[in-house]
């Protein structure tokens, strides 16, 4: 049976379509997010399955995750990001004790008992800091785009401290470092520095490994190797790291109707 | 007995309050519609459900009432005594008094949430230099600035100390705009050093019996300003009598927690449970009618639980609930995700434990000041919590704060950090402004993760 997973995120929605009894992936996509969420993800999902070669009456059950979830009326249920992030990465990396999840508006920390399963977690969706937004900010700052900023970032010889975490005044910060001659270089690697320092102070004591990073964020090049310097144990990128919250989406989809083994979830 | 207990919009409660009057509810004199609330600005009551029984209507329109109360008690000469940042222990000395009414204009911190911000209060505040890096209780400016809440109180006793900051610099303010403010001192708790004569506060807590001559000297000097100032001596037999009255209160909430935290289904929601609970600080300025109101909730709560049946799931999430939240709605969230309180710590446990007995009363009420959970190490605040955790059988801890609020910036990670360590239990911490709605979305994201995650390990 096919089933799918639908993450409507802020930044972007996600598609993965799996065969519900091997659990493998038949198909994926992924959109920017805009205002009518249903409408683009029905269009996402319909061209994945086209992609794929399946058709709409073939999917035997669709979750629907993501601050978005509620909107995706095509979904038959709705799960939180927390859940399907967890059984995403689970599938993906077994073992997994802690995810790192970096997406454009949110950060999240989830620890994992051994099983898989959430045990705690904690969020920040509060603020921009330590988010992919943040980056975003800095690489128009910057005059470059965001995918360049890991690759700069690995340049640096001296990264440069960057002690405001709020948008607005490290956007002041950044114009006085490059005032002061700092490089770009430089700036680029003292703001993933500072991420993953507010990445590691919001899990606080939970921090078991092995790591996985997952999100958007976990696609820009030497973000890994930041947060690894932060929690001082090594971070893993999951494959397809945009897409485990979809994959779990999907996952989940497929225990619901049966087809899975294992509870839910959720 | 309602006979489907369930929560009810404010449209569904106009149907239901014909159906009760149409079967002869009998009700006090400030009863009747709770729709009549919105007309005097307490819009929230739209957004809100709540349960559906005579009794929770009952505790409703107490508690929206208060002020014509007070209204009616400055009509009738009665002297009123504002007592801030005191959480249970001038007021029972005030009500041991005749003709004597205390109240509690820091509660004025709701006003912007039951009114939606429609009262102006904070942007008074803002005027006055209180902006929003400060608590919400800073809303209590407003209201003696705008006087459409409450009337000017013959007497202001506010608690200093160990206390928090916030609510310091604006009783300060306050003073400063001419509402003279008798001060009473409370001493950070501290465990007795060896040597020292250890005293047991009421609850769980210790303090060195210095600590409480100290507290009951400071009470002493307020207990005079009181006496002074309505030209009569307080009794230790009216005192003792006051406790008593005090404890009759903290004995119907004791109850009242015992039978909602426990039973499955639960038979009260979290919203009636945390106004109940609330009245115990300051009896919603009417001691008797406090009573009248817990003894009816405690009725209906007792013959849900007798019946098997509540408006809450029988398998829904068991959390325990830590601090007050600003927007009444955040209690309704956590229920539509699947949750239920089966436990609460809204930094007045003191006022729900007895004041003791069987000792002197003025000694008595320093042990209750003493044992406030907000003048203590948040560690001390949280192995009492976690004592309660495990009485009741929470699944998960919600950890709420409000912004600007300023008691303990790390107390929430600290009590997180003690419940984790100790019980190895999921702790959400969540920050709930007084108009939460634009943040719905990602508390209702949070509050049903933290559903799903005690669901997925209940199925492990």
């Amino acid at each position: 049976m096919i089933c799918a997973g639908i993450d409507a995120g802020s930044r972007t929605i996600k598609v993965v379509l799996i065969d519900g009894e091997k659990l493998t992936v038949l198909g994926s996509g992924v959109v920017d997010q805009g205002i009518e969420q249903e409408a683009l993800a029905e269009r996402l999902l319909r061209d994945v399955l086209k992609t794929a070669g399946i058709g709409r009456d073939e999917v035997a059950s669709i979750v629907a995750t993501g601050y978005g979830r509620k909107l995706i009326h095509a979904a038959d249920s709705q799960v939180t990001e927390i859940t399907c992030q967890a059984t995403g990465v689970s599938h993906c990396l077994p073992g997994t004790r802690t995810v790192i999840d970096i997406g454009g508006q949110d950060s999240k920390f989830l620890q994992l008992l051994p099983s898989g399963k959430v045990s705690d977690f904690a969020m920040n969706d509060r603020c921009a800091a330590g988010t992919g937004r943040f980056l975003e900010m800095v690489a128009t700052q910057l005059g470059v785009h965001v995918s360049d900023l890991g690759e700069m970032a690995g340049r640096s010889r001296k990264p440069a401290q960057i002690s405001s975490m709020c948008v607005v005044f490290a956007e002041t910060e950044i114009v006085g470092l490059l005032a002061q001659g700092c490089t770009v270089e430089d700036i680029a690697a003292g703001i993933q520095a500072s991420i993953a320092q507010r990445i590691n102070a919001m899990g606080g004591l939970r921090t078991t490994p092995p790591f996985v990073f997952t999100g958007g964020v976990a696609l820009v090049p030497t973000m890994d190797a930041a947060l690894s310097s932060a929690l001082g144990h090594p971070v893993t990128v999951a494959p397809d790291p945009q897409l485990t919250c979809a994959l779990g989406a999907a996952i989940v989809a497929a225990k619901r109707i049966g087809v899975a083994k294992g509870a839910d979830g959720a | 007995m309602t006979d489907s207990p369930s929560r009810i919009t404010l449209d569904e409660w106009d149907r239901r309050y014909e159906e009760l009057s149409s079967s002869g509810l009998q009700e006090p004199d400030y009863g009747g519609c709770l729709r009549r609330h919105i007309g005097d600005g307490d819009t929230r009551l739209l957004r809100l459900r709540m349960d559906n029984s005579a009794a929770s209507l009952r505790l409703w329109n107490f508690l929206l009432t208060e002020e014509d109360r007070l209204g009616k008690a400055r009509e009738e000469g009665k002297t009123l005594v504002g007592t801030l940042k005191d959480l249970g222990t001038v007021p029972v000395m005030a009500y041991s008094m005749k003709n004597v009414v205390a109240f509690y204009p820091d509660g004025a911190w709701w006003i912007p949430c039951i009114m939606e911000h429609n009262a102006g209060l904070l942007e008074i505040a803002d005027s006055l230099g209180i902006d929003d890096s400060f608590c919400p209780v800073r809303a209590m400016l407003g209201a003696f600035v705008s006087q459409a809440h409450f009337p000017i109180p013959d007497l202001l006793i506010c608690s200093v100390g160990a206390t928090c900051d916030d609510l310091s610099a604006i009783a300060q303010r306050l003073d400063a705009m001419g509402h003279a403010v008798h001060w009473w001192e409370i001493p950070h708790r501290r465990d007795p050093d060896p040597e020292e004569e250890a005293v047991r506060l009421p609850g769980t807590f210790r303090a060195p019996g210095s600590q409480v001559a100290f507290v009951q000297a400071e009470l002493e000097r307020v207990r005079r300003i009181l006496e002074d100032h309505v030209g009569f001596a307080l009794s230790e037999d009216d005192l003792a009598a006051g406790i008593q009255r005090a404890n009759r209160v903290r004995t119907l909430l004791g109850r009242l927690r015992e039978a909602v935290f426990t039973a499955s289904p639960a038979p009260l929601p979290a919203l009636e449970t945390l106004i109940a609970e609330m009245l115990a600080i300051h009896f919603c300025s009417d001691q008797n009618e406090c009573i009248a109101v817990l003894e009816s909730l405690l009725a209906e709560v007792r013959q849900r639980v007798r019946a098997g049946v509540g408006p809450l799931a029988d398998d829904a999430t068991r959390v325990f609930w830590i601090n007050p939240v600003a927007d009444l709605r955040a209690m309704n969230m956590l229920e539509d995700a699947g949750g239920r309180v089966c436990g609460t710590e809204y930094l007045f446990s003191h006022a729900l434990d007895l004041i003791p007995e069987e000792i002197a009363p003025m000694e008595a009420l320093a042990r209750s000041a003493l044992a406030d959970p907000m003048v203590g190490s948040p560690v001390d605040r949280a192995e009492r919590i976690c004592h309660d955790i495990e009485r009741f059988g929470a699944e998960a801890v919600v950890v709420s704060s409000i912004p600007g609020a300023s008691h303990c910036a790390m107390e929430g990670r600290i009590i997180g950090d003690v419940v984790r360590r100790r019980l190895a239990l999921p702790v959400l911490e969540i920050e709930v402004p007084p108009i939460a709605d634009s943040l719905e979305p990602t508390l209702r994201t949070r509050l049903e993760a933290l559903v799903e995650t005690v669901r997925s390990n209940r199925l492990r």
